[in-house]
């Protein structure tokens, strides 16, 4: 039977339950850290990541919205990140939009949901259930420490192969550079309201296993795109 | 690595990791907090610029937003908080 754990124990258990599972071991992050996905499969993944990334202030809106009145600071860190989102600076989906842009595709495009994978439907499902239907302090778990906070570790890898590799000029890769600012904040925060807030060893099971799936999404999300987009690709060119 | 802050007519002090970002500390809670202001942390508003004091020549120079905000600020030793990652000891005030 698990035990409940102390906040450090805690911890370790949540950077455990997203080690092995990291987006950053998908095919997709590998080819495009080295460098080897061509600019109109920058295109398709930009088609595929707003319809993850777009909604995310409404995931954590429904998340406020049930989140305990007394967790005054909790409810504080997701109206900042949904504010962040949105209207904190330049939208973040418009910088998206800007790095698509340059990569070859139109917004138009970008914003048309025809345009995802059934797999980024699926993330995008699975985001909407977990803010809607999970605990609270379970939904922080999954949706910002599952997933946000391994965008820091992502975009460090990625973002120097766009300027060195691929050209991009500083501007155009702003919502990468940003995110290695904004999500570093945004993922300990999520492990600091996690930690503090999962007080019962049923809790903390949830918490352990929703990023675990969490991260499981994202890598099955990651993968996806290297199967519709690369692997298809070699395919039709043998 | 010591990064000292004035900030209202005190001095506070404390180490830091080595590759600090001095915004995403405050984010979390940690020193600067609470003393560090910031905003967006994206280089936009402005809100987290500091003057250095000690340590300017270690810094990478200004990149593009630095410039678009700080413009003339920059030679009076303004940088962006959120532009940084630390590496050296650093001396810093804010108004």
């Amino acid at each position: 039977m698990p035990e409940l754990m102390n906040h450090e124990e805690f911890r370790t258990a949540l950077e455990n339950a997203i080690k092995g599972r990291a987006a950053t071991a998908s095919p997709f992050s590998i080819a495009w850290a080295n460098g080897t996905l061509s600019r109109e499969q920058l295109c398709r993944w930009a088609e595929n990541h707003y319809h993850y990334v777009g909604p995310f202030a409404d995931y954590l809106g429904y998340v406020y919205a049930r989140m305990p009145a007394q967790y005054t600071e909790a409810k504080d860190f997701l109206l900042a990140n949904m504010y962040e989102e949105e209207i904190g600076g330049d939208r973040h989906t418009d910088l998206l939009i800007r790095f698509a842009e340059a990569c070859g595709t139109t917004r138009e495009r970008v914003t048309n949901p025809d345009n995802m994978s059934p797999t980024t439907r699926g993330l995008q499902a699975w985001c909407y259930a977990v803010a809607m239907r999970e605990d609270p302090i379970v939904a922080v778990a999954g949706l910002v420490v599952g997933l946000e906070s391994q965008v820091p570790s992502i975009y460090r890898k990625q973002t120097p192969t766009l300027r060195d590799k691929y050209g991009f000029s500083d501007e155009e890769v702003e919502f990468f550079d940003l995110h290695i600012v904004s999500d570093e904040i945004h993922g300990e925060r999520g492990y600091q309201i996690v930690l503090e807030h999962a007080t019962t060893v049923e809790l903390q099971q949830k918490c352990l296993k929703i990023c675990e799936i969490g991260a499981q999404m994202r890598l099955l999300y990651t993968t996806a795109l290297y199967h519709d987009y690369v692997e298809q690709r070699l395919a039709q060119a043998a | 690595m010591k990064v000292t802050f004035h900030k209202g007519g005190a001095v506070f002090a404390e180490d830091v990791p080595d590759n600090s970002n001095l915004v995403v500390r405050a984010g979390v809670k940690k020193y600067p907090f609470p003393h560090l202001s910031y905003g967006c942390g994206m280089g936009q508003c402005g809100k987290c610029a500091s003057r250095v004091l000690v340590s300017a020549q270690a810094l990478p120079a200004p990149n593009w937003k630095e410039e678009k905000v700080l413009g003339e600020r920059l030679g009076e030793g303004f940088r962006l908080m959120c532009q940084l990652w630390l590496s050296h000891d650093i001396t810093l005030e804010q108004a």
